[in-house]
């Protein structure tokens, strides 16, 4: 059968496009100050300090950690337009992400996350757990859990999201954190800036 | 996580480079960490073992007798050792049933957190701006810990990892060739490896040693005792050897 | 029982070369092999650490009546000697794989068990993976890669320096094409002396070169169905692959069990999240084709609902209405799962339809009250208030 030269390939792909000189630039993000993030017109105000990383997962995104991201990921999208996916594709040509709609309805923006994931990590090891109506920058938005494991390691983790769909843009604030102390830990911080949001 | 890939290209690059890396070596300590020769007892975890051969276009080739000659020794050696910590120290007993899987869940989130050490704090260009002040060394596996099936009755864990791709002779001459003709840098071999302990009333990080460039053949005895003085060099509350090791300013030096 | 010693032929099977319509007897299978070699050594450890890393993984899919049933499978096929001792994990992935690791592991992707139509064709490739363990073509393949890549080293290409963990990923088995295809050839043997029809094997390929066309054009690329191999590709193309196949089944190809009612029985249960695996892998073509296979023109409830996520999915408006117009079929025609009337719900109301979308919701809601994302639709019909 076709043995792993479709998993291989991927990531060879993955580290090839990568593999760029680290660069030095991780911010410090200080307490109590309104933020603008991802580019965007979308401001947060956190009430402890984060450190800002340099890389980014996508052009109006923005990923924030305290201790590194595979221990606490708090990313941001800013005014995501339609047509566009939700972060860097690796290869258009065999793994092409969803892209935002205008017509979406807060309730398929967990759906784009997971497929979304499900793709860029393949992995079919991807949950949402739950989701809830609940006010996002002042606008009708959405609140939803999940679980997800990276298929090359055994740490499964948590995630919690924040979105809406505003002017027929995604606007959304995720937090991904091992399930094992770390999600606990550090999603009261997530939740706080989450609520701080102001367009 | 879309971003997994920012850490491997990390751990490529720090592999793949051949100019010296500035924290090729490092340990740390979190701060006003003390522990007194007597006092403790320590859990040893299952240590991770990984031992082959590097082809010359730099595959990674498994080698069992090479791992299982490693293991040996390093268990002889780490077991040698652990009577010269100050300490008493004893081996973890993997769990059966549902308490193993937990064990796999620790191992697994020690090694994140082991490597987001060396690529956030120890490694100079990419430090995170919390983790530049003064001497902070604030890392944690959660106070959980002490939950752990089979870590109840000790103070502190002992994890330990080493990792050995022993370049070919063919990956050598690459190397020199390479060098030679257009000054590209090719590494040779792969010899890395950490020893972090815990604190398993806090989860606390109190001490990791990091070392890509590792001594020490360790499918031979003789080279195990010396990987396992290197893994532990800097032990907290480790009596004061005789140095029988070059002083530390040369150890950057090929060994 | 030795069942799969009787009725096989004297002839050897050729390769490629026309009709052959007698297949070699099997060989005679030696005792438990144990690794001798260093390479080989180090190829089963990292086996044997994988297949402990699957036994703890929940990729890994559990069940003893799924389990058993492969197992029963694979022993029909090449017998109770050479089943003995295979282990076999169904991983969670939805694309169509298996292979058979040299320390005795089998692994089968539940993308695979979607596509299967019969247990024929089960059979055929499950014996097809034994073939290479049969054969120890994980070691020679492993060997002579090893060389390869030194030739490519030399020539100034570095290849790919890869820090992935031990994982399925680094067990890199991949066989040559002359492994392959003598792979193939040993599982026809097996099929035939199990009395399973043995075109199944041929028609698998068929239909994946299919899919795989639908994939290339449902994504605006160029369809790639070419004879001969390219200088590196390791398998032979499936063209060629279902030709000799077909060539080699001979006469004997149409005689035989396909199993196909048991086979689906078996299945019946895991179908359901297969298909939602396979939905989300936003392979529009791919699926959509593969959604027709298994209708097959018989346009089941469950299909047709999963029809209407997939235009759901990509949700261009034309998809929409679309959608809407696969849920209502579902529904009509008898679909009792509130995921359809979920659908419908959504696909109208983004649509523009708000009082029809309104009220499919509102079935939905009264049909699913546990639903997680409950709170969430009773929103959108104007229930729930927003916070």
């Amino acid at each position: 059968m076709r043995g792993f030269r479709r998993g291989l390939k991927i990531a060879a792909i993955g580290l090839a496009l990568v593999a760029a000189p680290v660069a030095a630039g991780n911010k410090l993000i200080p307490a109590g100050q309104p933020v603008a993030v991802a580019k965007s017109v979308l401001t947060v105000t956190p009430s402890v300090e984060w450190n800002r990383l340099s890389a980014r997962p996508g052009r109006n995104s923005e990923s924030w950690t305290f201790d590194g991201d595979a221990l606490n990921d708090l990313t941001f999208y800013g005014g995501i337009e339609p047509e566009k996916t939700l972060f860097r594709e690796v290869s258009k040509r065999n793994k092409p992400l969803p892209r935002i709609k205008a017509t979406m309805l807060v309730t398929d923006i967990p759906t784009l996350v997971e497929n979304s994931y499900r793709i860029a990590l393949d992995t079919p090891l991807f949950t949402v757990e739950g989701m809830e109506p609940m006010a996002f920058a002042g606008k009708p938005g959405i609140r939803f859990t999940y679980s997800f494991t990276r298929p090359n390691e055994d740490l499964p983790r948590k995630g919690e999201g924040r979105g809406a769909m505003i002017d027929g843009k995604l606007y959304l604030i995720t937090f991904e954190a091992p399930r094992l102390h770390y999600f606990d830990s550090g999603v009261a911080a997530f939740r706080q800036v989450a609520d701080s949001a102001k367009l | 996580m879309r971003r997994g890939w920012g850490a491997l290209a990390i751990a490529a690059a720090l592999t793949m480079a051949a100019t010296p890396l500035a924290a090729q070596e490092k340990t740390g300590n979190k701060p006003g960490f003390t522990l007194a020769p007597g006092t403790a007892t320590i859990v040893l975890m299952r240590p991770s073992i990984t031992v082959g051969a590097q082809s010359t276009g730099g595959s990674y080739e498994p080698n069992a007798d090479w791992t299982d000659q490693a293991r040996e020794n390093l268990g002889n050696a780490l077991a040698e050792a652990q009577g010269r910590l100050g300490n008493r120290v004893v081996n973890f007993v993997e769990p059966v049933g549902q308490g193993a899987a937990v064990a796999h869940e620790y191992r697994a989130l020690f090694t994140a957190l082991a490597d987001l050490v060396q690529t956030y704090q120890f490694f100079p260009g990419n430090r995170l701006p919390t983790k530049k002040r003064g001497d902070s060394f604030l890392w944690t596996i959660g106070a959980e810990v002490a939950k752990l099936p089979g870590v109840q009755g000790a103070d502190y864990a002992l994890f330990v990892t080493t990792e050995d791709h022993y370049g070919s002779t063919g990956r050598k001459l690459l190397q020199l060739v390479a060098a030679g003709v257009g000054g590209i840098g090719v590494s040779a071999g792969v010899h890395k490896g950490y020893a972090g302990l815990i604190d398993l009333k806090s989860g606390d990080l109190v001490w990791l040693n990091a070392d890509l460039a590792m001594g020490g053949d360790v499918r031979t005895p003789e080279g195990a005792v010396k990987r396992v003085s290197q893994l532990l060099e800097g032990f907290p509350g480790k009596p004061v050897e005789t140095p029988a090791a070059p002083p530390t300013a040369t150890k950057t030096t090929a060994r | 029982m030795a069942a799969w010693m009787i009725a096989a032929a004297l002839a050897g099977a050729a390769l490629g070369t026309g009709a052959s319509d007698r297949l070699a007897p099997l060989p005679p299978y030696g005792a438990a092999y144990t690794p001798t070699t260093v390479d080989e050594r180090g190829l089963w450890q990292q086996a044997d650490e994988a297949e402990r890393d699957l036994r703890d993984s929940p990729a890994v899919v559990r069940d003893a009546g799924l389990n058993g049933y492969l197992g029963k499978v694979l022993c029909r096929s090449v017998g109770e000697d050479r089943c003995r001792g295979v282990r076999i994990y169904v991983v969670r992935a939805p694309y169509f794989n298996a292979f058979m690791a040299p320390n005795g592991m089998m692994i089968v992707w539940t993308g695979a068990l979607l596509r299967l139509r019969d247990e024929a064709e089960l059979a055929s490739v499950l014996g097809h993976e034994f073939g290479h363990f049969e054969m120890r073509h994980g070691l020679k393949t492993f060997r002579r890669g090893r060389t390869i890549t030194d030739i490519i080293a030399w020539t100034g290409v570095l290849s790919p320096y890869s820090t992935l963990p031990v994982s399925l990923v680094q067990l890199h088995f991949a066989y040559n094409r002359a492994q392959e295809t003598e792979a193939d050839l040993l599982g026809l043997r097996y099929l035939a002396a199990a009395g399973y029809r043995s075109y199944a094997a041929s028609r698998i390929w068929e239909r994946l070169m299919a899919e795989e066309d639908a994939t290339a054009l449902g994504r605006k690329r160029r369809v790639t169905h070419r004879y001969a191999a390219g200088f590196f590709a390791s398998h032979p193309t499936e063209l060629t692959r279902a030709t000799y196949l077909r060539e080699a089944a001979g006469a004997e190809g149409e005689r035989g069990d396909e199993a196909r009612d048991t086979f689906l029985t078996a299945m019946k249960p895991w179908r359901a999240g297969f298909l939602a695996d396979q939905i989300k892998l936003n392979d529009f073509g791919g699926s959509e084709f593969l959604l027709g296979e298994l209708a097959g023109g018989q346009w089941t409830p469950e299909l047709l609902m999963t029809r209407g996520e997939l235009y759901r999915e990509r949700g261009n408006p034309r998809d929409l209405v679309s959608a809407a117009q696969f849920y209502q079929q579902a529904i009509d025609s008898g679909c009792t799962d509130p995921i359809a009337w979920r659908g419908l719900g959504l696909s109208l109301l983004r649509g523009q339809q708000e009082a029809a979308g309104r009220a499919a919701l509102k079935i939905y809601l009264e049909k699913a009250p546990q639903a997680n994302d409950r709170a969430a639709m009773a929103m959108l019909i104007g229930e729930g208030g927003v916070q």
